[in-house]
Order: C-alpha cells, then sequence, then structure tokens
C-alpha cells in the first residue's frame, strides 16, 4: 500500500513520521507534496527517506491512500486540480477540520462517479504514536476503506469510527486539545520556576506529571473525579491547590474553550459553503499559481474569492 | 444501661435541643415521661410539654434528677451555668455538650475532674430524624458512653463518633450546611418561577430533587462525579445547565463557604 500527503506542513510531517515510526508504512512508500519548499518540515520530511515532489498529481498518482493535509480554505483548489487523476481505486481522506464529506464529494463527482472520501480528524501527538484520530465514512467509502483507514491511524494512536456530525466536537476537544495541554504545561512550569525549580525540570516535571495522570485515567475504571479525590489528602497541599483553581473557573474555561475551537470549525466550515474565504485565509505562493493559471479570476471584487467553479450555490 | 430506664435531662430547650428530643421520641428511644427539660422561660418550654416531657425553670434539677444531661445552652451563657451545676453532677453522669464552639478541654476544666464528658455537633433536620451529628469523647467517656450515644442518637440520623478537630468542620459541612442547601432550594424554585411555574410546585419539586438526588448519593454509594455525567447526556439540557454553574464557579464558591464557617467555628471557640 501506498499513501500521498497532499501538502507537506505539520500535519503531513506528524503522520509520515508516526506511520514510519510505527512500522506500518516504509518511508519510501510515501509521497509528499507542496508547492512551498521553504517549508521546515519539507527538509524533515525528506530526511525521512519520503519521496517528496512539487506535483501534486504526481502524489495521487503514486498513491492509494491520498491524505489530504492542506488548511480548510485550500482543499477546493487542490480537489479541482488533481481531481482528474482521482480513480475509483484512490481512497480520499480529508483531515481539513470542517470540511464536510459532502463538500469533497460534491466537487470530486465532477470527475470521478464514485469517489471513496474519508473524513477525519485527527491531532498532532500522531507524531509520538499518541494521536486521537476519528473518522467518518462518505458515500463510496466502504467498510474495508474505513478499516484500512483506521489501521493506519490506530498505529500512531487511538482511532474510532463516529457519525460525521461529531468531528466538530472531537476538533474542539482532541483537535486542538494539544495546545491547551501545551499552554497548561507552561503554565505549571512557571509555577514551578516561581516556588525554584530550574526551567527544563520543571517543564519535564509538569509533563510527566500530565502525562501520568492520563495514563491513569485511561488504564482505570475510575471517574476521574474520584481518582482526583484519591489524590487530596484532607486539609493537605492539593486540595488548597485545588481550591484556587476552582475559584479561578478553571473547569468553566476549559469547557469554554472547547466550544469555542467547535463553533468556530463550524463557523469556517459555513463561510467556505458560502464561498466567503478571504484571500488573506490563502497562502500568497498558492495564490499567485492560481492566479498565473486562471488569468480570468478577478481578485478585484470585494476581496472574496468564489472557491467553486460548479455553479451549483447549495450544499 | 438500658435506654428504656434512661432519664435523660435538658439543660437549655431551644431549637437545637428540641431538634434532638423530637428524633429520639419518635424513635421510641425513650418515653417523653422520662425527659426532663429546662430553660430561664417559658417560651420555649410550652413546645416540651406538648410532646409529653416535663419542664421546670431549675437547672439543678435536672442534673439531680438524670443520668444522661444534654447541654444545650447559647455559648455565653454556659460557663455560668456549668458553675451552677457543678456541685450536683457525679460521677454517673453522663453529660454531652450541644454547645457550639465549647471545647471539651473547657467543658471539662468547669465540671469535676471525674466527669464523663462528650461533645457533639447535631445538625436541625434531626427533627425529621434525617440528622448529621458527629461528636467526641473526653477524658473519662469510655466505649460504653459512646455506644449509648450512638445507639440513641442514630434515631435521629447520620451519628459518627470523631476526633474533636473535625468538629468546627463539621459545622462548616453539615451545620451550617443545611443553609447553603434552604439556598440552593430556593434559587432553583427562582429559576424556575423565573420560566413560568407556580411558585409552591416550584418549591416542591426543587425540595423533592434535592432529596432524591441525595437518597441516590447515599443507597448507590457512587461518586457524585460519576452520578453527575449519568445525568449528562452528549449536548443535552443538564450539561448546558452545568456550564452555567461552572462559569459561576459554584464550586469554588461552596468550598469558600465551609471554609468561613469552619474558620468561624474556630474563632468563637477561642473565645
Amino acid at each position: 500500500m501506498s499513501v500521498g500527503f497532499i501538502g507537506a506542513g505539520q500535519l503531513a510531517f506528524a503522520l509520515a513520521r508516526g506511520f514510519t515510526a510505527a512500522g506500518v508504512l516504509a518511508a519510501h512508500k510515501i509521497t509528499a507534496s507542496s508547492p512551498d519548499t521553504d517549508l521546515p518540515t519539507v527538509s524533515g520530511l525528506r530526511k525521512m527517506g519520503v519521496n517528496f515532489t512539487v506535483s501534486n498529481k504526481d502524489t495521487v498518482k503514486n498513491s492509494d491512500v491520498l491524505f489530504l493535509a492542506v488548511k480548510p480554505p485550500i482543499i477546493p483548489f487542490i480537489l479541482e486540480e488533481v481531481g482528474p487523476d482521482i480513480e475509483a481505486r484512490h481512497i480520499v481522506v480529508s483531515c481539513a477540520a470542517g470540511v464536510t464529506i459532502s463538500s469533497i464529494e460534491k466537487k470530486l463527482s465532477t470527475f470521478c462517479p464514485t469517489p471513496k472520501v474519508i473524513r477525519c480528524m485527527t491531532n498532532t501527538p500522531v507524531i509520538v504514536r499518541e494521536g486521537a484520530t476519528v473518522y467518518a465514512t462518505g458515500t463510496h467509502a466502504d467498510v474495508e476503506d474505513g478499516k484500512l483507514l483506521e489501521q493506519l491511524m490506530a498505529s500512531v494512536g487511538f482511532c474510532t469510527e463516529v457519525e460525521e456530525d461529531l468531528i466538530d466536537a472531537v476538533t474542539g476537544l482532541s483537535g486542538s486539545g494539544p495546545a491547551y495541554a501545551f499552554t497548561a504545561l507552561d503554565a505549571l512550569a512557571d509555577g514551578g520556576v516561581k516556588m525554584g525549580l530550574p526551567r527544563r525540570l520543571a517543564v519535564r516535571l509538569g509533563a510527566q506529571a500530565l502525562l501520568g495522570a492520563a495514563k491513569m485515567l485511561l488504564e482505570s475504571e475510575q471517574h476521574p473525579g474520584q481518582l482526583k479525590d484519591n489524590v487530596c489528602s484532607p486539609g493537605g497541599a492539593t486540595i488548597h491547590a485545588l481550591h484556587f483553581l476552582e475559584s479561578g473557573g478553571f473547569r468553566s474555561l476549559l469547557i469554554n474553550a472547547v466550544e469555542a475551537s467547535c463553533i468556530r470549525t463550524r463557523e469556517l466550515q459555513h463561510l467556505a459553503d458560502q464561498e466567503k474565504i478571504s484571500l488573506a485565509a490563502i497562502k500568497k505562493t498558492l495564490l499567485d499559481k492560481v492566479k498565473l493559471e486562471s488569468p480570468s479570476l478577478s481578485v478585484a471584487s470585494a476581496s472574496k474569492v468564489s472557491l467553486f467553479t460548479s455553479k451549483s450555490k447549495k450544499n | 444501661m438500658e435506654a428504656a430506664e434512661l432519664w435523660v435531662g435538658f439543660v437549655g430547650a431551644g431549637r437545637m435541643a428540641g431538634g434532638l428530643v423530637r428524633g429520639l421520641l419518635q424513635a421510641g428511644k425513650v418515653p417523653a415521661s422520662n425527659v426532663l427539660a429546662s430553660a430561664p422561660s417559658d417560651k420555649n418550654l410550652d413546645a416540651w410539654r406538648e410532646l409529653g416531657c416535663r419542664t421546670t425553670h431549675c437547672n439543678l434539677e435536672v442534673v439531680h434528677r438524670s443520668t444522661l444531661v444534654f447541654l444545650a445552652t447559647k455559648p455565653h451563657v454556659l460557663p455560668g451555668v456549668l458553675e451552677e451545676i457543678r456541685p450536683a453532677v457525679g460521677s454517673h453522669h453522663i453529660v454531652v455538650s450541644l454547645v457550639a464552639g465549647v471545647t471539651i478541654q473547657t467543658l471539662q476544666r468547669l465540671l469535676p475532674p471525674s466527669t464523663k464528658v462528650l461533645r457533639i455537633m447535631p445538625n436541625l433536620p434531626c427533627v425529621v430524624q434525617a440528622g448529621a451529628m458527629v461528636f467526641s469523647r473526653g477524658s473519662n467517656a469510655g466505649d460504653a458512653e459512646s455506644a449509648l450515644l450512638q445507639n440513641l442518637l442514630s434515631s435521629c440520623g447520620l451519628c459518627e463518633e470523631v476526633p474533636e478537630s473535625y468538629i468546627d468542620i463539621h459545622t462548616g459541612l453539615s451545620g451550617s450546611g443545611v443553609a447553603y442547601v434552604y439556598l440552593f432550594a430556593e434559587a432553583l424554585a427562582e429559576g424556575a418561577v423565573k420560566m413560568g411555574m407556580p411558585g409552591a410546585l416550584a418549591s416542591r419539586i426543587a425540595a423533592q430533587t434535592l432529596l432524591g438526588a441525595a437518597k441516590m448519593l447515599l443507597e448507590t454509594g457512587e461518586h457524585p462525579a460519576k452520578l453527575r455525567g449519568d445525568v449528562c447526556t452528549p449536548g443535552g439540557t443538564t450539561i448546558y445547565a452545568l456550564h452555567q454553574l461552572e462559569k459561576g464557579a459554584l464550586r469554588a464558591t461552596v468550598m469558600d463557604a465551609v471554609e468561613a464557617a469552619t474558620n468561624r467555628a474556630c474563632d468563637m471557640a477561642k473565645d
């Protein structure tokens, strides 16, 4: 089986690293492409032994499983570009937050009658094989196609199938989750440093504390509330600290964060569906390329670009 | 000592004492005629007589005629009362103080050296036999006294022996805690009224909700966090409401309340 990545940024790098480290895929069976060769991840991929090219079409030709690993606003451009090369054998896996299966299928169906599309939401810790991934299969993707993806993603962490309408919530929780954790770890380390620890040690201990706690929770039948209680001896240090967290509305901040990320994901999807993505959202190199290939494209119009050439507005 | 042969006295006949005696009588632990209560005026004593208890204005009489003597005066009154009854207190007496903030050390100092002293902190729902009480024993109180108290008072609810240091915490948690629950019930009902439900119905439902939830906690033995999770269907009404509670830092506020009451109990004890 060969795997391709359209896009050679953080996500492609993390997945490629994870797959090769897990031994499910040899590096030379992986192709990645991007017009931007200056990305730091590009040299990383090359060093890994991944085949790097500037041609997205080459990636498609050389892959069975094709990951769309570009930012959501770019997806329509990519589909337009590689659509003609997509065959029935391809499994197209979109990792783009907020991009619906139906929008991808609609786009591809002008080129291929029954495109196999799977939508997936993963996260960056796939790089250390502790990712959290969910996927939903599209109209023409079979059970085996889903299972194939699940096998791949399970090699780099936890993976399970869900209904598509849950994916935005997953984005808010585990998609963005590592960022919440990094923020927490940075602050915990600050706390350690304030109380006298050297920074490196503080970071190391903080990370290990969270890692250990997460592992305990995953391996335990107990509710996190119970596990918390088990750490809090009466009148002790921990319960004093927890009181501070509660006073600061720690829990509600986390709820707010997950909610905000999920809502923003939906918002972006909605904007995309309405075909109102600002130019600023699109990287300059790609936009230049687009302008070269489509001289008729007007960029003077109200700073909005129509992403879909199909006439139908209804999604 | 058979509880039925027990002569029980109350020095002070206020709300807390009244709650305890109602619990004892309702559970049939002691016949009303075996109960003697004293108070300076008749204001409180009428209610006791209605229960069938005997009453007096003389504290000494209570001590002379009782084996188990509950001290239920206001804190500032107690030292004077102890000085008054001290001559009549003997080694056969069991003295149980309900008085907030008065330590066993103080009680033992103001009573004869060999007196069996215990200190108890009840809470108001003892009246309906759903109280929460903790007690500690003094130097001369033994297993027999502890067992007697436990036997009698489990008729009023949960009754546990604890180290004396837990008593102030119990005040903050459960003594005063009853008031926090009343506040919460009131607010729940108010929310319902805002949304269009008549007040009386809302209040009854609020109370039953608290009762039912507490009953499930006690009977299932599950962690409250787990029971909470069980009620929260994904994207449903409950999780939306809980988010509001978390935004208001309810948990921290409740912890603050327990802390404030406990600290106040400690401070008052020092006075």
